[in-house]
Formats: C-alpha cells, sequence, structure tokens
C-alpha cells in the first residue's frame, strides 16, 4: 500500500505535499485573522480585564 | 431572565496549593539538577550507590522539573485564569481537590521509583506503568473540571488562552497514551509496544510535544492573560494570536523527527521533521513578538517591577529558544550538535528561561491576590531575577561552547579525512571540563534565586489569610451564555468542514490508490475543491458565519484542534509501522537476544546506561570511523524499548560487542577509571555483588513474543538452562583472566548484553515495490 512513498524517490511528494497543506493551513487561518472586525477584537482583547482582581493596591511598583 | 445578582467566589484554594506545591518541587528537581550536574565533574558524587548514580537520578531530575514543577505551576494558572477568563467557579471542589493530591502522589512515587531503578527506559516517560494509569486517570479529572467549568460558563467568547489550555489538555492526553502502550511483564516493569525506528519516532513524537504541548502551550496560554494583567494592557495584536495559536498546534506535532536526524530512521521522515520544525520558527515567533509588544507603553515598569522583569525575560528567552531549536533542526547543523552539550544549552535556555522565569513571574503576581498582603520583599525579587539570568547565561553560553567544542573535536578528521583527529573519547571530556563546572556554577545560582524566592514567599505568607477572588453575575445566567453556540449536528455538518473531510478523503485516494482508482482520487479532489471555491464565493457569508461561531463553541473548537494535532502524528507513524518492520529492513536484521543477554538489557535499561552510551551510529564520516559502519535500521528492530539514545558523556556502544575482553568490561563497571584514566562515568560495583533475579525471565520472553519477537517457544526450564550455560561460559572466562565472580550476578547478565552488541544476521535489502 505505501509502496510508493516508502522504497521510491517518490518519497519527496510526501514532503511537499505536507508542505502545500501547512501552507494552505496558515493561509486560510491568516485570511480569518485578518478579516476579524475591530469591535470583535477589542471585546476579545479586554475579556482578562473584565473581572476585577482583588489586592491590586499591593502591586510593588504601585 | 432574573435581574437578580449575586457573588460568584472563585475556588483559588486549589490556585494555592498548585502555586506551592510548584514552589516546593522545584526547588527539589533543581538540587538534584546542581547535583548531577556536579557528578559529572566530580565522579565522587555518585557516592558509590545505585539510587544515588547520575543515571538514576537524571530522570528524577527531569520529571521534576517538567512534570512537577511546570505541571503543578501549570494547573495554577490553567485554573486561575479559566475562571476569571469564562466568570464561573470549578465546575467540582471534589475533582479540584482530587487533581491536586493525585497528581502530588503521582510525583512522589515517581520520586521512590526512579531511584530504585524502577523505569520504562524512554526519556521523559520513565515511569512504570501503574504511575502510568495513575496519571492518565489524574488527567481525565483535570479534562473533566476543566471542560464542564466551560459548560458552566456565563462568558460565551473563548479567549486565545482558554484554545491554549484546550490544546494542551487535548494532545497531552492522546501523546501521553500512545507513547507509554505497553505490556507489563511484572507490577514494576513493562515492555513498550513499539520497537527500534517505530519506538524511536513514538518516542521522539510524545517528546517533542511533551515540550511542545505542556513547557509551552499552556504556558502561552498563561502568557496571554498573566502578561496583560501585569502590564494592564490588552494584548498587543488578537489577530496575530489567532494565527500564531493554530499554526503552533498543527506544525509542532510533526518536529518529532528532528531529534534523529542523520541516524537510521527513514529519509522521508527526517525530511519532514526538518521541514515543519524550520516552519515552526514562524509561528514560535509570532507568540514571542505578540507576548513582547503587549509591554509597548509599560516598558517604564520594568525598572522596578520584578513582575515585568520576569515576564519580559521569559519571553525573550521563549524566542531565543524557538529559533535555535529550528536552526539545529537542520541536518547539517544536527550532524555537529547532536549528542553533544549544545543540545543541553538549548533545553535549559528554555527550561530555565521560559519556564522557569513565567513561573517566577506568575508567583509573584498572584501572591499579595491571594493572600491579601504584599509581597515581603519587593527588592529579594528583583535579586531572585538578577541571580537568575546571570545563572542561565553562565549555563547556557558554557554548554553552547562545551557542545560546539564536542561536535567539532568529536567530528574533526586529518588526512584527507580519513582519520580522527580525536581518536579517543577522552579527549573532549577533559577539554570541556571547566565548562561543565561553569554549567554548576550558573545552575547554582538559578537555585539561589529560585530559593530566595522560596523564602520570600514563605515571609509574605507567615500572618497572612488566604483570600478567594469574586465577582457579581446575574443569578440564573450559567450556562445560558452561549446561544450561538454549535451544537453537535452543527458542528460537524457545516460547509468548511464537509469539504474539507470529503477533499482530504479524495486526496488520500489519489495518493495511496493505484491505477485507476488513484486517477478517480485526483478527480474528486479537484472537484471538492472547485465546488468549496464556488460554494465560498457565492455563501461566503455563511463560512464567515461559521468561524465566527467556532470562537463561542467548545465541542467544535476542541474537535478542530483534535484534528490539527492528530493529522501530524498519524501522517508519521501509520506508515512507519506498517512498512518499516521486520520484514522490510535494508542489508542487516537484529538477532534476537539470549535469555541471559535479555536480562542484562533489562540491566542496561533500570541503570540508565542509555542516558550516557547511544547505540546508533549516525550516517557520517566521523561517526564511522570512530565508532565502524553506520547502524541500519534492521538492526534495532527488535528492541523494546530502543536503545538509540540521545546524548553522549560517554562513546557510541552500538559495536562494541567483541571488541574488549569480557575482564576489560568487568574492570570498567567496578572502576572507570581503573580502565579509561580521567573517565566521569559513575562506577556500577554494586552489579558485581548483586544476584541477577531471573524470577520474571520467563514473562519477559513471553511478553517479548506477543510484541513480536521471534522467539521459539521454550518451556521455561529451557530458558534457565541456556541463561545457566551462557553464564557459566562468561564466569569461567573471567576467572582465566583473573576475576572471581559467581555466575549468578548481575555482571554476567550485563556482560552478555555488551558483547553482543553490533551483531546482526544478513538478510537480502526489501525490493522497490515489494509490499508488505
Amino acid at each position: 500500500m505505501f509502496k510508493r512513498l516508502v522504497l521510491e524517490d517518490s518519497a519527496t511528494l510526501f514532503t511537499l505535499v505536507a508542505f502545500i497543506t501547512a501552507v494552505s493551513f496558515f493561509v486560510t487561518i491568516s485570511w480569518r485573522a485578518l478579516r476579524m472586525k475591530r469591535p470583535q477584537l477589542a471585546r476579545f482583547e479586554n475579556l482578562p480585564f473584565a473581572t476585577e482582581t482583588p489586592a491590586a493596591r499591593h502591586d510593588t511598583d504601585a | 431572565m432574573s435581574d437578580r445578582k449575586i457573588t460568584l467566589e472563585f475556588n483559588d484554594k486549589v490556585v494555592r496549593q498548585f502555586m506551592l506545591a510548584s514552589l516546593i518541587w522545584g526547588a527539589v528537581g533543581m538540587v538534584v539538577g546542581v547535583l548531577i550536574a556536579a557528578q559529572l565533574n566530580f565522579w565522587q558524587l555518585n557516592f558509590g550507590t545505585s539510587w544515588l548514580t547520575w543515571s538514576r537520578l537524571r530522570p528524577l531530575h527531569t520529571n521534576a522539573v517538567i512534570f512537577a514543577l511546570v505541571g503543578n505551576m501549570m494547573f495554577a494558572g490553567v485554573y486561575y485564569s479559566t475562571q476569571r477568563l469564562v466568570k464561573a467557579r470549578l465546575a467540582s471542589d471534589f475533582l479540584s481537590s482530587l487533581h491536586f493530591w493525585g497528581w502530588q502522589a503521582i510525583i512522589l512515587a515517581a520520586a521512590i521509583t526512579l531511584p530504585l531503578g524502577l523505569t520504562r527506559g524512554k526519556e521523559y516517560a520513565e515511569l512504570i506503568w501503574p504511575i502510568n494509569v495513575a496519571v492518565t486517570l489524574i488527567w481525565v479529572v483535570f479534562a473533566v473540571n476543566f471542560f464542564w467549568t466551560l459548560a458552566k460558563r456565563r462568558e460565551p467568547s473563548l479567549y486565545v488562552a482558554i484554545w491554549f489550555y484546550i490544546s494542551t489538555i487535548i494532545t497531552i492526553a492522546v501523546l501521553y497514551i500512545v507513547n507509554h502502550l505497553s505490556i507489563p511483564t511484572s507490577f514494576t516493569h513493562s515492555y513498550p509496544v513499539f520497537a527500534g525506528v517505530q519506538d524511536a519516532l513514538v518516542q521522539w513524537w510524545y517528546g517533542h510535544n511533551a515540550v511542545a504541548f505542556f513547557l509551552t502551550t499552556p504556558i502561552l496560554g498563561i502568557m496571554y492573560y498573566f502578561v496583560p494583567k501585569a502590564a494592564e494592557r490588552p494584548v498587543y495584536s488578537y489577530r496575530l494570536s489567532v494565527i500564531h495559536f493554530w499554526s503552533l498546534v498543527f506544525l509542532y506535532i510533526w518536529a518529532g523527527p528532528h531529534h534523529l536526524l542523520n541516524t537510521a530512521l527513514p529519509g522521508w521522515l527526517q525530511n519532514l521533521g526538518m521541514t515543519f520544525s524550520l516552519m515552526l520558527w514562524a509561528p514560535s515567533w509570532g507568540g514571542m513578538l505578540n507576548g513582547l509588544l503587549t509591554l509597548r507603553g509599560a516598558w517604564h515598569k520594568l525598572r522596578t517591577d520584578p513582575v515585568l522583569k520576569f515576564f519580559a525575560a521569559a519571553v525573550t528567552f521563549y524566542g531565543m529558544a524557538t529559533f535555535e531549536g529550528p536552526l539545529l533542526s537542520i541536518k547539517s547543523v544536527s550532524a555537529l550538535a547532536h549528542y553533544t552539550d549544545w543540545i543541553i544549552g538549548h533545553v535549559h535556555a528554555g527550561a530555565l528561561g521560559w519556564n522557569g522565569f513565567m513561573t517566577a513571574g506568575m508567583i509573584y503576581w498572584l501572591l499579595p491576590r491571594l493572600w491579601n498582603k504584599p509581597l515581603y520583599s519587593p527588592s529579594l525579587a528583583n535579586l531572585h531575577f538578577w541571580l537568575g539570568t546571570v545563572g542561565i547565561l553562565l549555563y547556557v553560553a558554557a554548554m553552547w561552547v562545551s557542545g560546539i567544542t564536542q561536535g567539532l573535536m568529536l567530528n574533526a578528521t586529518t588526512e584527507g579525512g580519513t582519520i580522527l583527529a580525536y581518536p579517543n573519547f577522552l579527549d573532549t571530556l577533559n577539554t570541556i571540563r571547566p565548562l561543565m563546572l561553569m554549567r554548576v556554577i550558573g545552575g547554582g545560582l538559578y537555585l539561589g534565586g529560585w530559593l530566595l524566592m522560596a523564602y520570600n514567599v514563605w515571609q509574605t505568607l507567615r500572618g497572612a489569610v488566604p483570600v478567594n477572588g469574586s465577582i457579581e453575575v446575574f443569578e440564573d445566567e450559567s450556562g445560558h451564555a452561549q446561544p450561538r453556540a454549535m451544537g453537535l449536528v452543527g458542528s460537524f455538518l457545516n460547509p468548511p468542514v464537509l469539504f474539507s473531510v470529503f477533499g482530504v478523503a479524495f486526496a488520500c485516494v489519489w495518493m495511496f490508490g493505484s491505477d485507476f482508482i488513484s486517477i478517480a482520487g485526483l478527480v474528486g479532489t479537484m472537484v471538492c475543491v472547485v465546488l468549496a471555491y464556488a460554494h465560498y464565493e457565492s455563501r461566503g457569508k455563511k463560512w464567515g458565519d461559521w468561524y465566527d461561531r467556532l470562537l463561542i463553541s467548545t465541542l467544535p473548537f476542541t474537535v478542530l484542534t483534535f484534528l490539527a494535532i492528530i493529522a501530524g502524528g498519524l501522517i508519521q507513524i501509520i506508515p512507519t509501522v506498517v512498512a518499516h518492520n521486520a520484514a522490510s529492513t535494508e542489508d542487516r536484521k537484529q538477532v534476537p537476544y539470549t535469555p541471559l543477554e535479555l536480562a542484562g538489557r533489562d540491566l542496561y535499561v533500570r541503570d540508565g546506561c542509555y542516558l550516557c552510551h547511544s547505540q546508533m551510529i549516525r550516517t557520517l564520516v566521523p561517526d564511522v570511523l570512530r565508532y565502524g559502519d553506520y547502524s541500519r535500521l534492521g538492526e534495532s528492530i527488535y528492541d523494546h524499548p530502543f536503545q538509540w539514545g540521545s546524548k553522549r558523556n560517554g562513546p557510541d556502544l552500538a559495536r562494541v560487542g567483541g571488541k574488549y575482553p569480557n575482564i576489560w568490561h568487568l574492570r570498567h563497571m567496578e572502576d572507570p577509571r581503573s580502565i579509561s584514566v580521567g573517565s566521569n562515568m559513575p562506577s556500577f560495583a554494586w552489579l558485581l555483588t548483586r544476584p541477577l533475579d531471573t524470577s520474571t525471565l520467563v514473562r519477559k520472553i513471553s511478553v517479548q513474543r506477543t510484541l513480536g519477537v521471534p522467539y521459539p517457544n521454550w518451556t521455561p526450564e529451557q530458558i534457565m538452562a541456556r541463561v545457566d550455560t551462557q553464564a557459566q561460559a562468561i564466569a569461567a572466562d573471567l576467572k582465566t583472566a583473573g576475576a572471581s565472580v559467581a555466575p549468578d550476578k548481575e555482571i554476567i547478565a550485563l556482560i552478555a548484553y555488551l558483547q553482543q552488541m553490533g551483531r546482526f544476521e544478513a538478510v537480502s535489502p526489501a525490493q522497490p515495490g515489494a509490499t508488505k
């Protein structure tokens, strides 16, 4: 079943296909990320600040 | 919906517990680390006892710093940040408590069993099988507690840190289970189901991704929460964090083979490992830049705030290590660096710099918040930072110089490349001794800083009362915050998923089919791509809508993460298991061990010899000149576990069999310096007096036969008779050479094993086009 991929020179095809897959994946995700809207991004960015953290007055640089 | 608000108190007790556990176990792990570093300079520090020998303590050090220091810290950070990000208390106090105490029990079990020599013989996977079961159970407890908390959340959106935690939980489960598949031979011993090249690939698929998904992704999640909190600024680019996450999670899995470059691992796997490791540089630096640039506008705080000092330095060391890693993954660089101290330097830049400093920053940030009391001494915390930084720089610089020196010396040839310039391995050891001492000092400084933190924490906690964080929430909001989340059906029956699944399926048919089926696969793939594009153009909003809903839906997100991480593993492991086995080797195949040799090999594994000695002569001229013909894939095809090794503190042993007489090996084990002057190898004198335990040997051979090793169906009497005959012969030979050792001692079995190394059976190589 794996004869073409393992014992012949066409094994290099494997690397090429894996590379194309990875690049496709990366391009798709990048496209989605770049299309995210500003309000949506702002909401996500501020999630860590949505809950007050007690004892902030004890910060060392205060 | 009710307008009534209630106060929701977070479970910060378990956060405090994990945090303190990380601090304490971290000190233990680092003390062991400094000790073993010192042992390499001063062999006397092995104290002539088996359980303090370097090769027994090294796994204790690695397990302690990975699973006890980073593990406990990770759980503390995950539980603290998740509760606040999803606005829900941890789902179950019982599971939280079980998670904590179960994990500490596992660590304690490791601390006892590893020095006793109870080991599986695989790096970062040494723990014996009953402890593996416990780890799996506790990990399931963690997963249930985590996902149940997500199910009860009041905040619909999943912040990027949560994505990293999800990927960690899913991937570690897959990695751990597969690499720990074993058949027990007794309560304290087992053989892994994989052998030789298969075991090598599975081990480093696991090993590298233990780095990725235990030491990196959860800490990145922690970075995405705690750095913005400490800097009081949102993350620099949320867009970048999305790209960073998906590309990191997808690419990391493939990188395992970069630990096996220039070995008997098939070329296609080495190329995949190298290529993907190089590509990994991009998302890693995306994360680094995101972390560092989050500090824009807050750089002035670094002057006085130790927390931000630690975080900034941690992210910088992360960037350094993730540039060095891809560099080392280039085959020609690996030819120099593999088996040398450069790899140790690379590991510790990441471990001390990234993991250690993120831990310290997180502890200093959490301490006043969890106990409502200011830090006892910010000055001591700043001193800790500088001690730690100087320690890391000394450590890493020493190892860079040592590693490159070793590599250059061991690879140096003269006379037109036909003779080694430094034929004696000990030449390199003597050259790098001062650098190894520098490493001890660097590690000692880092440990000193850590102990300062422990003191600072202790003084802060004295008289302090623990407090739990809380928020105000609407009474009946729990679990109802995800109106647009995708259910089970929506997760799988949507255009992007369907087109991807069918497209990949047709692509597999095209690649693996023959003749007509292959053409059908190609046509199917093209049709899928065209239809997907047409659908996207006409119904683009549905695709965008699917993605937006993905960001608030735990189940499909988890499934997609699982698919991203499983792809690399399947594509690398399945062909290796199916095609690279005993039936299709090159021109040599391993001869199964005799019963005595098998017993000896298990002593070799027990005492951790594989940690200093490799058994893999690479396809490089200097290796072949020094150690003999390069190692074939078939020569270790029956080794459960594989013994290729990953470090050469001593020479490679792949063809040491027959090179020296039996008496040489006996004297060498008894007192290495009587044979090799200046050697730093510990003495293994107890092998000469301890009787060999053969009580499980019959069971061991039975298990080996089950795993495919072609042993005849011997009776127990035949097995013991073979042991006796071979042992008597070796003992008799030793006696004529002047050493009186009873044939039932462990040293006899070990000598039997050592003397067969390099033995093989010549076979006809598998022909191209031949199928299994």
